[in-house]
């Protein structure tokens, strides 16, 4: 017992059990995440200060939206619809085994191909939502790769949210297409990690 | 120091260290994710108020990213972390405390006892955030002292630095504290208990 705990035991007037449900208690009370925007403020601030090397930008700019349509547009080309498989990023390495979720296939062909892909991509963040919390052992690889597909997630949901920009269905359905690729492997690298945690 | 901390559970390759301290905003991005929420938590825990306590997550992130090619590696970066929030924290409340010119030793009696008496402390078994909000009724300095003894595992001689106090403060706080918290606990342990012998079917 150390000194602290002896003089605690005299002097603070609680009994052993007593000091136990204390701390078993503070340390069972619930952690709060900081909102999202608390993230962008420290990269603004910290840019501006030259701590950190300029990221990529997360707000695509005019290119993006013909660099992704065009890229979209190879995927549709050399994978047919409907047999999209994601290529793995990083999801083939070694010790990564894991079966994901059960996915939805939505094969209605009274239901256009667009709709399709918006259920499914519904069906995807539902997934990732019932997954367990990001665990506390960080590995860096997959980590960034984590992080890459959000970003590029946020880079298409930017394009099909803009107003300004206009698309055709067919170029929408490149883009949900794309962003269903991506969802999938977000949920399999998630799962993964959620797998390897647990065990 | 008893490491009960949940910063001590979060484990980060010496790899995301090394760009970070290059600067690299992808390896800073992967530190705040992992330690963003304990950060929040505490800064929360002991501001009480989730924009004082967002500023200080800020600016702990900020100090981090300033400071870590000086991190050497000797502690585990997740109490180092601990100790930049937490220090960023106490010079919160001491600057708040500075500004109704109040002295540290008096702040802590005076500027909530007021509150502690017309809320008081729950004492209802039900009430979930029982322990939460008898702990948010505690006067700063004192829950400051319960959650860095009592959680993070802080000495009072560690507590005491951190203060710019004595050790003698640290511990006359604690105990003040738990004269406070002991009637809920003992409605806590009665409600367990209760509990205990249910669920064995007595």
């Amino acid at each position: 017992m150390s000194r602290d705990e002896k003089d605690e035991d005299m002097i603070y007037g609680l009994t052993v059990d007593e000091r136990d449900a204390l701390r078993t208690g503070l340390l069972g009370l619930p952690e709060t995440m900081p909102p999202r925007a608390v993230w962008h403020r420290i990269r603004e601030q910290a840019e501006a200060e030259g701590l950190i090397s300029h990221p990529r930008s997360r707000r695509p700019s005019t290119w993006y939206m013909g660099g992704g349509l065009a890229a979209a547009a190879m995927l549709v080309i050399v994978i047919l619809p409907g047999r999209v498989e994601t290529p793995g990023v990083g999801t083939d390495a070694p010790g990564f085994a894991s079966v994901p979720p059960p996915v939805v296939e939505i094969y209605q062909p009274e239901v256009n191909a667009l709709q399709a892909l918006m259920v499914e991509s519904r069906q995807l963040e539902t997934d990732l939502r019932s997954l367990p919390s990001e665990p506390r052992v960080v590995r860096a690889g997959t980590q960034a790769t984590i992080i890459e597909l959000e970003d590029r997630i946020a880079a298409i949901d930017y394009q099909l949210s803009d107003p300004t920009v206009q698309m055709t269905q067919g170029e929408q359905e490149i883009f949900w297409r794309e962003r269903v690729r991506l969802m999938k492997s977000l949920v399999r690298l998630r799962y993964a990690q959620a797998q390897r945690t647990a065990f | 120091m008893r490491d009960m901390s949940k910063f001590a559970d979060i484990q980060i390759d010496k790899a995301i260290i090394k760009r970070a301290a290059r600067g690299d905003a992808r390896a800073h991005e992967i530190l705040y994710r992992a330690f963003a929420t304990p950060v929040y938590s505490l800064c929360l825990r002991f501001t009480r108020v989730p924009a004082n306590a967002e500023d200080l997550v800020q600016e702990t992130f900020i100090e981090i990213m300033r400071s870590i090619g000086n991190f050497r590696g000797e502690a585990a970066v997740g109490s180092w972390i601990r100790r930049i929030a937490v220090t960023k924290s106490l010079m919160f409340l001491r600057s708040a405390w500075t500004a109704r010119s109040q002295t540290l030793a008096e702040g802590f009696d005076d500027m909530t006892a007021g509150d502690n008496l017309s809320h008081g402390i729950s004492r209802h078994p039900d009430d979930a955030m029982d322990l939460d909000a008898a702990l948010a009724n505690l006067p700063d300095v004192s829950r400051t002292v319960v959650w860095l003894h009592d959680v993070e595992g802080y000495t009072h001689k560690e507590i005491a630095a951190f203060m710019g106090k004595t050790e003698s403060f640290s511990k006359s706080q604690l105990s003040r504290a738990y004269q406070r918290l002991k009637p809920m606990l003992a409605v806590t342990q009665e409600s367990l208990g209760a509990d205990g012998a249910a669920a064995q079917g007595y």
